[in-house]
């Protein structure tokens, strides 16, 4: 067995950290691929972390109120050898791209 | 003569409302294993959208668990759907007729007895939950069960200070308005947020602010709201008006938090299986 340890993935716009809400696994939960982790909070909205695969939970980072920055650990699963060189990312679909318009145009009819 | 086979779902179909195309996006979400419950229609929040309110923060997953259908619609100039530039596109009254041309085009029937899947079940968040409110007073015939989140008997979109905010996005001068500057950071902190678009639909709800008294759902409803949402102090007064309503206030959650809250899910999940 190997210790695989998860970061903080990248949550999008330009976001650098997030609080620690509640975690939905505790130490020693054996959890499956895309099952919900952690819920945390931006300073945009609130999410939950979805599982980048399964594994044994060998240790949670961050207690409800903490703050963890993107790229610092969140979690370690306990995972078969052979899988301990796949680097964990989020199961997510590519985020939506569609026009953004920054300011208020009023004149605009 | 039309034969009734007994299915209270129908095809997916396609509808203009009113003669215009709305273009909101609307996505249908089949779970594995199908209960026998009608479909769940999700109405989300102001600057909000169904990525961000219903399946970033596990909804969507968790009601597809749950053997629930759902339905889940951007309101118009949020997520992807278009950003009309008439501002009645935006008025409470045509999204509500919008929503239930969506339901019906995927899918929803009226309640019928001895048909359990028939009706439509309906969740809503914040400003979705003042829809949700409405659309469940004056469709009885198919609305079954209503959630509402983060509620609030008055309208706070209907406060607004428009001049004000239009006057910070030209030169930024700043809001006095305390309830207008925050939900312009709100808007603006809102992944691809079109500002024209919020402040249009501000601008419709200003003409048709939230009456809770004026139509009253009769259903069961759930409400649920964050201990530390500023909107709590007016959920005696809703609740004066929904006797029949349960209410869960969620310990240490404010108004953007107790979205993703799992004792919110389980609770509406819970309520929603009902009979």
């Amino acid at each position: 067995m190997a210790e695989l340890p998860f970061p903080l993935p990248d949550l999008g716009e330009g976001l650098i950290e997030a609080t620690v809400l509640d975690w939905l696994v505790a130490e020693g939960d054996q959890v499956e691929r895309n099952q919900p982790l952690v819920e945390v909070e931006t300073t945009k909205s609130s999410l939950e972390l979805p599982s980048p695969q399964s594994g044994k939970v060998l240790k949670l980072y961050g207690a409800p109120g903490d703050v963890i920055k993107v790229g610092e650990p969140l979690i370690v699963f306990e995972v078969p050898d052979d899988t301990a060189g796949i680097v964990g990312t989020v199961p997510s679909e590519e985020a939506p791209k569609r026009r953004v318009r920054l300011s208020a145009n009023l004149d605009e009819d | 003569m039309t034969m009734m086979t007994g299915r209270h779902e129908g095809p997916a179909t396609h509808h203009t409302v009113e003669g215009t195309d709305p273009g909101l996006n609307v996505q249908v979400f089949e779970p594995e294993s199908p209960a026998e419950l009608p479909p769940v229609l999700l109405i989300h929040g102001f600057a909000s959208s169904v990525a961000l309110n219903w399946e970033q923060s596990g909804w969507i997953a968790a009601l597809l668990d749950a053997g629930r259908r759902v339905i889940a619609v951007d309101l118009p100039g949020h997520g992807l759907s278009t950003a009309p530039e008439d501002v009645d596109s935006y008025s409470p009254s045509r999204i509500r007729a919008d929503l239930l041309q969506i339901a019906s085009d995927a899918g929803a029937r009226p309640i019928a007895a001895g048909h359990p899947s028939s009706g439509l079940d309906v969740i809503g968040y914040s400003l979705g939950s003042r829809l949700a409110w409405e659309f469940g007073a004056t469709q009885p015939a198919i609305v079954r069960r209503i959630v509402l989140g983060g509620p609030s008997p008055r309208d706070p979109l209907a406060e607004f200070d428009l001049v004000a905010a239009q006057r910070f996005l030209a030169d930024g001068t700043p809001i006095e308005d305390e309830s207008t500057a925050t939900l312009v950071t709100m808007a603006q902190a809102s992944p691809g947020s079109d500002m024209y678009a919020l402040l249009s639909l501000v601008e419709a709800v200003k003409e048709e602010p939230f009456d809770a008294a004026e139509a009253v759902p009769r259903q069961p409803v759930l409400v649920v709201a964050g201990e530390k949402d500023e909107r709590i102090e007016g959920l005696e007064a809703l609740h004066a008006l929904v006797p029949q309503a349960q209410v869960l206030v969620l310990p240490g959650r404010n108004h953007v938090n107790a979205v993703t809250a799992r004792a919110f899910k389980q609770a509406a999940i819970a309520f929603l299986a009902e009979g």
